[in-house]
């Protein structure tokens, strides 16, 4: 046989979108819901618009520590005997929290959703917040503090985000700081909770073996007595961007330095995040994407490099992340920088035809569980997209045209207003980020402030 | 529960070559997933040569005769798939889930790397992955805190001559010395189709999928016999405590024990003894150090076994101010409580419920039900074994649990202490 001709694919297949349905509830919740019948499961999320964004500025964290709490005893429950009830079903309750939401989920085994919801529903309704707890999960949360110190992932990461976002609400991790998390105090946590944990602040998403009636019925059933409050909207600045700065955290002892070069850029903006995304999957959204190819690939210099566009509610980061032998920290951000030119200067038709095809092809396969799902639903939440934005997806990309994508580079991609931030050691890392801007590079503490 | 549910309906057959095929077909999906083993791992290097079989993993994507460099990425990318590989002690996988109509692309691809990777090779891309794999060491170990405690552990654990004793990535002095020849005789020793299977799972045709099977793999030349690996039996004649200092905040504790290997008859009632121990907030250590004590920020602990040999592991990092010796104290005081007490129904119940519901959500991608069939068919040599494997854990009774603690647990081990380094 001959081997050096590439297998052409087969007629293309066709997928059905999952059909989604938008329920609401007796207290006026919406839901987000999405049948998956193959399987015997069911996954369900609570998203509550709450998150860091609402910590005072003296109590970072206070969100956090909050979504710590909540699963620690509810109703006739304490936190042990509620940990044991999920157990005894085999179901999974997890709490997450970013800056903008809180977010909590039960996944079960159908023939155990109802009990599972209903103990969701007294976590959220009910939560003890009792004083023993608030000291356990509170001493334990400084603690993680305190280790965080030890991750030079995090450290870069969070000492850039401080750089973007200043001082306003994304400019800081959602654990918060040693010194704001000791000011927190138990009343505190439960005025948090009652200001923002309502059912006009929050959306649900419902995706697996259930049918629609039954949802409906269920979610009022266990969440009706759920009432609503007043908003609480707060208002964003927008920091703007600034001139390239070069910047270091010192970390002895690194085995490598942690790079993160970026800056801010918009919300999610559904004029162009299609183009946006290809364009991003050509300079480093994938494993064939320059980015990576020419660091990893033809430099050897890091285990991989990427780079991606983060969406809040609120405002957006460009970020590129990689991880390099110290010895190359210098070159690695040349070349880096050199790709974000590169990008503005020129994207060939192919690229653009590859990084489609992988986009539109890939797209099946982001709906093989309950919980992708689920989490596509979200997204969709968060960033107040249309829900025919579903539907419409694949047939944008293939849209899209050259000269959009290109427009696209050029309209959020600013190789002269990066934050450049460096974490390793000293000695090492300052001449090289000297030699590439000729300055001094700025040296930062492990949060982002610059040391004088 | 359905039982039904966890039976997979498979084929398995061997091609002239003796490349074991199974196909379990699903159509309700629109993917495919091609599953690859090779049964080459890092217990079949030897001292001094480590980090080999990780390596040649890397060599795999570099392209082979048909396929150029970044290729393989390439084409599965470009077709909207995703795929990656793995290499452990035992074995080595390749894997990539496709649309549907692409399958034939990815037999291709399998296939070239397969049986004419050495055409493909150069000295420039063994230099470029060695520096890759040098920095994949680096940021994954070397630069993560407690990163190196797995490698000091184990090498602690297993003596000299045992396949286990070193890290699967490999020493660093090792993985640069590797040349161009030695990637050569590991490929023809041990990437050859009587030494590998195939599993593809999801939505294919019965009848063209083996004309596409025999297509691309038959004619690939069948290897010599595999050299065998020796394992010594191991033991420890007294407790072996190591110390190591690293870029930390809280000191961390590591004990280590023998136990069985995989799908031993311990192997099952050892992890739910792990479940007991350290699952959830309820489970004995966790609530004895991190709940009630608060003398612990963590503790987890669990049964790890392959092919020739299996250890159970319990991981522990203080709180600020407490030593390693009350964290130590705490964890003996609770294994000789169970020795002593047994375990309650309810412990039990809740650690086997919670085992039979993560078996029905794996069952959710394709990718991962592939990899298991592979899984099974080589330690069980049956790919079908999903319902077996559960009744293992369901079998498991509380004197089982309890008579493994004591057989293993109150035996010599080793500890290791990571502490923070004195600046």
């Amino acid at each position: 046989m001959n081997r050096s001709i590439t297998p052409i694919p087969e007629k293309r297949l066709t997928f059905k979108i999952p059909e989604l349905k938008s329920i609401a509830l007796a207290n006026g919740i919406e839901v987000s819901f999405v049948r998956k019948e193959k399987l015997p499961i069911v996954y369900l999320e609570v998203i509550v618009f709450s998150g860091s964004r609402f910590d005072p500025a003296n109590k970072k964290g206070l969100g956090y520590l909050m979504s710590m709490l909540i699963d620690e005893g509810a109703d006739e429950y304490d936190a042990l005997q509620l940990n044991e009830e999920f157990e005894k079903l085999g179901s999974i309750f997890s709490v997450s929290a970013n800056h903008d939401t809180i977010i909590l989920s039960v996944l079960s085994l159908k023939e155990n959703f109802e009990r599972s919801l209903e103990l969701l529903s007294k976590i959220i309704l009910q939560p003890r917040f009792d004083d023993k707890s608030f000291e356990r999960e509170k001493n334990k949360d400084l603690s993680m503090i305190l280790q965080l110190k030890d991750e030079p992932s995090f450290i870069a990461s969070s000492a850039f985000e401080h750089r973007v976002f200043g001082d306003t609400y994304y400019g800081f991790p959602e654990i918060g700081f040693e010194e704001t998390v000791s000011r927190i105090t138990n009343n505190d946590i439960k005025d948090y909770f009652k200001k923002y944990f309502s059912a006009s602040n929050s959306k649900i998403v419902a995706v697996g073996n259930l049918d629609e009636t039954e949802t409906r019925d269920l979610l009022n059933k266990y969440f009706s007595k759920w009432n609503s409050v007043s908003g609480n909207e707060i208002i964003f600045n927008q920091p703007k961007r600034t001139k390239t700065n070069f910047y270091f955290v010192h970390k002895t002892d690194s085995a490598q330095s942690e790079i993160r070069i970026g800056h801010i850029s918009k919300k999610l903006d559904t004029n162009d995040y299609i183009y946006a995304r290809i364009m991003n999957t050509i300079l480093g959204g994938q494993f064939s994407s320059r980015i990576n190819l020419n660091l990893r690939e033809n430099k050897g210099f890091t285990y991989g490099a990427n780079s991606s566009f983060h969406y809040y509610k609120d405002s957006g980061l460009f970020e590129v992340s990689t991880a390099v032998n110290i010895e190359n920290t210098g070159a690695a951000i040349a070349e880096i920088l050199k790709e974000l030119r590169g990008i503005r200067e020129n994207i060939s038709a192919g690229e653009i035809e590859f990084a489609k095809s992988y986009l539109i092809k890939q797209f099946p396969s982001r709906f093989e569980t309950s919980i992708q799902v689920a989490k596509y639903l979200e997204s969709l939440i968060i960033h107040s997209l249309p829900s025919d934005e579903l539907i419409n997806y694949t047939k944008k990309l293939e849209l899209a045209s050259d000269n959009e994508v290109i427009a696209a580079a050029l309209n959020n991609i600013f190789p002269d207003e990066l934050v450049v931030v460096a974490v390793g050691d000293k000695e090492k890392v300052f001449d090289q980020l000297k030699n590439i801007s000729g300055e001094s590079p700025i040296e930062l503490d492990i949060h982002g402030n610059v040391i004088t | 529960m359905n039982k039904n549910l966890l039976r997979i309906d498979y084929e398995k057959y061997s091609l002239a070559n003796g490349l074991q095929v199974i196909l379990y077909q699903d159509k309700s999906i629109p993917v495919v997933a091609i599953n690859l083993w090779y049964r080459v791992g890092s217990a079949n290097e030897k001292e001094g040569r480590t980090g080999f079989a990780h390596l040649f993993e890397h060599m795999m994507f570099q392209g082979s005769q048909n396929v150029p460099k970044e290729g393989h990425f390439r084409y599965i990318e470009e077709a909207g798939g995703s795929l990656n590989g793995s290499t452990s002690i035992d074995r080595t996988n390749y894997f990539e889930t496709l649309p549907a109509n692409y399958l034939e692309l990815a037999l291709w691809l399998e296939s070239d790397r397969m049986g004419f990777m050495l055409p493909g090779l150069t000295q420039e891309k063994l230099d470029n992955q060695k520096d890759v794999v040098m920095n994949e060491r680096r940021q994954r170990y070397e630069n993560q805190p407690y990163g190196l405690a797995w490698e000091i552990l184990f090498s602690n654990l297993f003596t000299q001559d045992h396949p286990y004793q070193w890290p699967t990535i490999g020493w660093m002095e090792d993985i640069s010395k590797f040349e161009l020849d030695d990637v050569k005789k590991f490929f023809e020793t041990y990437y050859a189709p009587n030494n590998a299977a195939l599993v593809i799972g999801g939505n294919f045709e019965k009848t063209k999928i083996k004309e596409l099977v025999e297509k691309y793999f038959a004619e690939i030349k069948k290897g010599n016999s595999i050299p065998v690996i020796s394992a010594p039996q191991q033991s420890l004649k007294e407790i072996k405590k190591v110390i190591h200092e690293d870029n930390i905040q809280l000191p961390r504790i590591y004990l280590a024990w023998h136990t069985k290997e995989a799908f031993d008859i311990d192997d099952a009632a050892l992890d739910v003894l792990s479940d007991i121990l350290t699952s959830s907030k309820n489970s004995r250590l966790h609530k004895s150090l991190v709940f009630d004590q608060q003398i612990a920020q963590d503790v987890s602990s669990f049964q790890y076994s392959a092919k020739y040999a299996g250890s159970f592991i319990i991981v522990s990092t203080a709180k600020p101010e407490v030593t390693l010796e009350t964290l130590k104290e705490e964890i003996t005081k609770g294994i000789d409580k169970l020795v002593k007490d047994g375990i309650t129904e309810d412990e039990l119940t809740r650690a086997k419920n919670s085992i039979k519901s993560s078996y029905i959500f794996s069952l959710q991608k394709i990718e991962l039900i592939a990899d298991h069939i592979n899984h099974y068919n080589f330690f069980l040599n049956e790919p079908d074994s999903f319902v077996f494997d559960l009744a293992r854990y369901e079998k498991v009774t509380r004197e089982e649990i309890v008579e493994t603690a004591r057989k293993f647990l109150l035996k010599p081990h080793v500890e290791l202490n990571v502490i923070p380094k004195v600046k």
